[in-house]
This record gives C-alpha cells, sequence and structure tokens, in this order.
C-alpha cells in the first residue's frame, strides 16, 4: 500500500487526483482493485464454508445418497435449506453494492465444495461409487433467482419470482441427473428402481432403508401428479424461507450498520 | 501428492492469497465427511444391551479368503430376547437386516431371514427363531471384520459377532463391474450407469455459473467504488449503477438457463421414457417357534463376580424325557462359554469368542425324570476384554443368554435362560 501514501505537496491537490473517495483518481483505482480482489476470496471462503456446514446439517442424508432423492420430500427440503442461507446474504449485498450474485454465488460454490467432498470422503476414502453419491445441481436457479432481482430490480417483486422458480424447478433441472437411477428393476422378486437397489448393495453400515423418507405424505392421494403438486408446494415453501430470511438478513444489515456508524 | 501438499507448495512459491483460500475450501469440503466408515461398535454397547436384545449363533462366513468379485455366504440364527429391555425400541416395529464393514469393501448382492427376501426392512417377534443367509460380493481388495447386524428403529445398531475376511485383487485386476439387467431391457454397470451425463450437466452449470460470476467481479468498479456509487446516488437512485448492458447480460442468463432446464428435462424424458418413483415399504417373515426341548429351566437368580469375572446361575432344572441330557453350551453377547474344550464343539472357520473349558455346572448331566439344582458358572477372562463388567451399573440389572444342551442321540437344543442378577464386589 505503499503507493498511495500521500506526498505532503499534494494533499491540497485541487483536481483530487489523490483523494481516495473521487472514483476517477488511477492510485485510488488500483488501491481499490486490491481490495476488492481480497473481499472476492474473503466473501467466497466464507460463503463456501458456511454453506456447506449449513448444507449438511439441514440437507444432509437427503442430498448424499441417489436413493434418498424422493420426488416429494427431497425437493422441499433442499430449496428450504438453500433459501435460508442466501436470502440472508441476498440483502446486504444488494442494498450496499447493487449486486445480483449471491445465489450464482452460494449455488456454485456449493457444487464445488461438494464434488470435492464426494469425490475425496465418499469416494476415494469410503469407496462408494459417484453414482450412488453424486452432488445435485442448484447453479441454473441461483441464476434464475439473481437475474430475477437483476431484471426486476426490486428485493420485494424477486422475493416472489425468483424463490418460486427455484422451488417449482429444482426436480426438472435435476432430471437429466436422476432420470437414469429412477429406472426400474425386478431384484428378488420385488420392483426397485436402480437408485434403491444401489441403496441395498451398496452396504452403509449406519444408515438403514427405514431411515429414508419416501414420498410419506397425503399428497400421494392426487395420484399421479406427484411432480407438478410438489412443484408449486416447494415454490411456496421456497417463496416463505425466502422471504423470512430476507427480513432476517435486512434486520441483521441494519443493525450492524447501526453500530458501525457509532463505531466510525 | 495430495491435495493439501499441493495447496501447501503452491502457497510457498506464490504466498498468494487464493492458495489459502484454496485450502480453506478443501478443509470445508472435510467438514461434510461422511461417518459410516469404521468403527462398528461392538465392544461399546451397553453390556446389558448386548445380552438381552439379540442372540446370535451359528453365524458362520464362508470362504473367508477370496477375491474381488467372488462371493462369500454369511449365515446363521439369532433370538430375540424375552427380557428385551423396557428402556429401548421394540425390535417389534422396523429392523433392517445389515452387515457391518468398513464402508461398500462388498456389494450385498443377496439376505434372506427365515427364507424371506430382505431387500428391504422388516419387523421381528420376541423369542422367535429366525434364520438368516447374506450373500456379498467382494469389491475393493482387504482385510475386514465383517458382522451380521440390525438396525432397530430408534435402539440403534445390534451387531452380531464378527470375523475376518481377506479379500485378494482379482486374477485379472480388471476393474470391478457390477451389472443389472433393468426391466426395459438394458444391462447397465452401476458403477457407472449415468455418470456421463451427471458429469456432462454439472460441467454445463458449472460453466453458466462461473461465466455469470466473471461478468460482474471483473467489473472495473466492484465493492468499495460501487459502495461509493450507491451512496451518492440515494436509495432512490441506486439502481443507477446497474447498465443496460448488466440488463441485457441477465436477460440473456436468464433465457438461456430456462432453455436449459426446459431442453434437459425434454431430453432425459425422451431418453429415459420408463422411470419408477423410489420403492420403499415393509416385509413381512413369519419367525420359527424354538425348538422344544425335554428341559425345563427355572431361573433363581445369578451373580456376577467382578474380581472371579464370572456369572453363576442358580436354576431348577427337570429333564422331562427319556434321555439323558449334557448341558453343553452357554451364548450371551455373542461370546460361547463351553463345558469342554473348543476342540470338542461346533466351532465355525475363523471363529472369534469362543472360550473353551469355561462353563462349570454343578451338575453335567440331568437323568431322565430328575429335577435337580444347578449352579452354573460362566468364566473367563472374555468378560473383561470384551468390558462386559459394565453390567453391574446397568438401570436394569438383569441377565438373559441361551443355554444349549444335548440329548444322547447328538440331539441339539437350546432355550432362552434370564433374570434377575446381584453384582459380588468383592
Ligand atoms: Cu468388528
Amino acid at each position: 500500500m505503499a503507493n498511495i501514501a500521500l506526498p505532503a505537496s499534494k494533499i491540497t491537490d485541487p483536481a483530487g487526483y489523490y483523494d481516495l473517495s473521487v472514483l476517477d483518481n488511477p492510485s485510488a483505482r488500483r488501491y481499490y482493485r486490491r481490495f476488492d480482489g481480497i473481499l472476492i476470496v474473503v466473501l467466497f471462503s466464507f460463503l463456501a464454508l458456511g454453506i456447506s456446514i449449513h448444507y449438511a446439517l439441514t440437507a444432509g442424508d437427503w442430498d448424499y445418497w441417489i436413493d434418498w432423492r424422493d420426488r416429494r420430500w427431497w425437493p422441499l427440503i433442499t430449496p428450504m435449506s438453500l433459501m435460508m442461507f442466501i436470502a440472508a446474504f441476498v440483502y446486504p449485498i444488494w442494498k450496499a453494492f447493487r449486486l445480483p450474485i449471491i445465489a450464482t454465488a452460494v449455488t456454485t460454490l456449493l457444487c464445488l465444495v461438494s464434488w470435492v467432498s464426494r469425490y475425496f470422503n465418499f469416494g476415494q476414502f469410503t469407496d462408494f461409487p459417484m453414482t450412488f453419491t453424486f452432488p445435485s445441481t442448484y447453479i441454473g436457479l441461483g441464476i434464475l433467482l439473481d437475474c430475477t432481482l437483476l431484471l426486476t430490480r426490486s428485493l420485494t417483486a424477486s422475493a416472489f419470482a425468483g424463490p418460486f422458480l427455484f422451488g417449482a424447478l429444482i426436480w426438472p433441472i435435476n432430471w437429466p441427473l436422476f432420470a437414469a437411477y429412477k429406472v426400474p428393476v425386478e431384484y428378488s422378486g420385488t420392483l426397485v428402481s436402480l437408485s434403491d437397489l444401489m441403496g441395498y448393495q451398496y452396504i452403509r453400515t449406519t444408515t438403514p432403508e427405514y431411515l429414508r423418507i419416501i414420498e410419506e405424505s397425503t399428497l400421494r392421494t392426487f395420484g399421479g401428479s406427484v411432480t407438478p403438486l410438489t412443484a408449486v408446494f416447494s415454490a411456496f415453501v421456497a417463496v416463505v424461507t425466502y422471504s423470512l430470511f430476507l427480513l432476517l438478513g435486512t434486520a441483521i444489515y441494519n443493525l450492524a450498520g447501526r453500530y458501525v456508524r457509532r463505531i466510525v | 501428492m495430495t491435495m493439501t501438499a499441493m495447496t501447501m507448495k503452491m502457497m510457498r512459491q506464490t504466498n498468494s492469497i487464493a492458495a489459502w483460500g484454496l485450502l480453506g475450501f478443501f478443509a470445508v469440503s472435510l467438514l461434510t465427511f461422511s461417518v459410516d466408515a469404521g468403527a462398528h461398535g461392538e465392544r461399546a454397547q451397553l453390556a446389558s444391551m448386548r445380552m438381552r436384545t439379540l442372540h446370535w449363533f451359528d453365524i458362520s462366513v464362508s470362504p473367508t479368503r477370496a477375491k474381488v468379485g467372488d462371493t462369500i455366504v454369511m449365515t446363521g440364527k439369532f433370538i430375540p430376547s424375552e427380557l428385551w429391555p423396557e428402556q429401548l425400541p421394540s425390535i417389534t416395529d422396523t429392523v433392517f437386516l445389515n452387515i457391518g464393514t468398513p464402508g461398500p469393501k462388498f456389494i450385498r448382492v443377496y439376505s434372506e431371514v427365515n427364507g424371506v427376501p430382505m431387500i428391504r426392512s422388516t419387523a421381528f417377534e420376541q423369542s422367535k427363531v429366525y434364520e438368516f443367509k447374506i450373500v456379498v460380493r467382494a469389491r475393493i481388495p482387504g482385510r475386514y471384520h465383517i458382522h451380521p447386524l440390525l438396525n432397530v428403529k430408534d435402539a440403534g445398531t445390534l451387531v452380531g459377532k464378527g470375523t475376518w475376511v481377506e479379500i485378494e485383487p482379482s486374477a485379472t485386476a480388471a476393474a470391478f463391474t457390477n451389472e443389472v439387467t433393468t426391466l426395459t431391457g438394458d444391462t447397465v454397470d452401476l458403477e457407472s450407469v449415468g455418470l456421463k451425463a451427471v458429469v456432462g450437466w454439472h460441467l454445463v452449470w458449472i460453466a453458466m455459473g462461473v461465466a455469470f460470476l466473471v461478468y460482474w467481479l471483473t467489473k472495473p468498479e466492484l465493492f468499495i467504488p460501487r459502495y461509493m456509487r450507491v451512496r451518492n446516488l440515494g436509495p432512490e437512485q441506486a439502481n443507477a449503477v446497474i447498465t443496460k448492458r448488466d440488463f441485457l447480460v441477465g436477460g440473456f442468463f436468464f433465457t438461456a438457463t430456462m432453455v436449459l432446464i426446459l431442453g434437459g428435462y425434454l431430453w432425459a424424458e425422451h431418453r429415459y421414457p420408463v422411470t419408477i418413483p423410489l420403492q420403499t415399504g415393509k416385509v413381512k417373515v413369519e419367525g420359527a417357534p424354538i425348538p422344544k426341548g425335554p428341559l425345563s429351566v427355572a431361573v433363581e437368580n445369578a451373580n456376577y463376580e467382578l474380581a472371579g469375572r464370572s456369572l453363576t446361575m442358580r436354576m431348577n432344572l427337570t429333564n422331562h424325557g427319556d434321555q439323558p441330557l449334557s448341558i453343553k453350551e452357554f451364548i450371551t453377547a455373542n461370546i460361547r462359554f463351553l463345558n469342554g474344550p473348543v476342540s470338542g464343539a461346533r466351532v465355525m472357520e475363523g471363529e472369534e469368542l469362543v472360550a473353551g473349558d469355561s462353563l462349570h455346572p454343578s451338575v453335567s448331566v440331568i437323568a431322565p425324570g430328575q429335577s435337580i439344582d444347578v449352579v452354573l458358572r460362566a468364566e473367563d477372562s472374555l468378560w473383561e476384554t470384551q468390558r462386559m463388567t459394565g453390567l453391574i451399573y446397568d438401570p436394569d440389572s438383569r441377565f438373559a443368554g441361551l443355554l444349549f444342551y444335548e440329548d444322547a442321540r447328538g440331539g441339539r437344543y437350546y432355550q432362552e435362560v434370564g433374570g434377575p442378577i446381584l453384582p459380588k464386589f468383592f
């Protein structure tokens, strides 16, 4: 930071050439660029750490195994978990910088961390095949959420449209990944999907079959339309969760802002 | 070279913040580590739980040496105890027959209880005999201690006796494959099925996400200058920092994402027209009655001697049969206490926890029609090494086990014995 030290003769520079609060000051720009770089690393490391802990605690097993990702609960649990975390950060980053990047950043970081974890911990260390433990994808949903904020430029409007799309499309966006594992097979006289079969074959000593929650709900009575009904329901749940945590983020931001102003 | 070592080297070379970020990234990924591997907690469970939940017996694993791709069969029997602890959720609710291995070193290709396939969960009754069979195929070379076990809903894992098996690499050293033919007529390898599409779609989405982030993060003005502009514009005008180009880029990403999601969905529907939801449900299996032998047993009481590492049971035995009956064996908590040497008993290859000459009855043979008080002492250092001494600290001090006896014609009978237990400290 030596290059931003101000020579005594320039302190009263009338053009404000060395004034850091003037944006067209080249030395200030250089200083800001460097600071931006550090801030990106800090923010992204923090988001990666935060989302992986949060996601492991709230979604956990639901996203580790392909034979847990059912049509009914997985599309509800995952958007809820992700909305909590994303919404809390959307407000401060939008309010202070007008940057619509949080949902994309969080989903992309989660994807990268998940691959590292699944590959090393589940694959290399514990010998599970990646076909059984690959992560789901949410990045497209993050982009949609950020873009609704960008296109509406309104936290309120995007709090309806964004999470709605996030919840409603969570099954379709993952279907090209999941479909191959839902093909039926007959095993020991029982009809199972390839996912169920993998759950049976690849031994998990402390994760028995009955711990899974498969399509347990009264929505089953609506016959074959489980997927669209779940989509609407999970969209609704996502909107509610997102709004609640957006408010939480707002409250924290305002409280923190008041403290910062008092100190500075 | 490991990832951490690579990162450390990078840090030394460039001393960059990015390397620290990368290290943090790996540290984070370790947090989502699965604890499935390793400990099967065979000795960690409460002694009373091991004595009064399941009586496993006649467990056999064969062969105990195999190559990758070979089949290993585990058979045995268990009886859910009549004295199942009140504090423990019942076995009559939901149970899954499982195997204790450190991760999927094997694949389970078949399992059954009393002839009923156990691909799903089930329930068992107390005081019934269940005969199980588990067939596994060796997948990863190594030496493993494998156990039969039951996962009992809300009660946890109840582990049967373990056996060491040794898996060597296959002769051809070919990669392990696990082929199955689906109902749509395709033969797929579960080790690789669908993975290309998974990786391909992940790469597409990562590229989309990174492209979107790069667009924003490479702006000449990011955090501080942007913050100053937002502040100078005030809350009403702040949206002016979003340029027309930002707006167009947003529109492009929104549209492209929607097209990709729709396209991917239609591709999957076309590629996999026949799919079913995840399947679950419970299977029913009938327990067999415990074969009724000619001996009736009435337990009076029992003492556990801490110093002598022995359990002394006092019981009245009546022989209703026409042949003399000799007491052979007492099994509790997977430990076999034999009346006589190991060589004289049915012991499986590689079997553990067999204590020869450790069961000492005051009367070994009960004559036909005889009714007699017998003191039965089971004494061995296994009480100590298997951490059974903790049973004197249990909230409900009772014991249970299986008593084995034979008639002169070699007929083998067993029944559960159990009752209150009093510790002797000196
Ligand atoms: Cu073991």
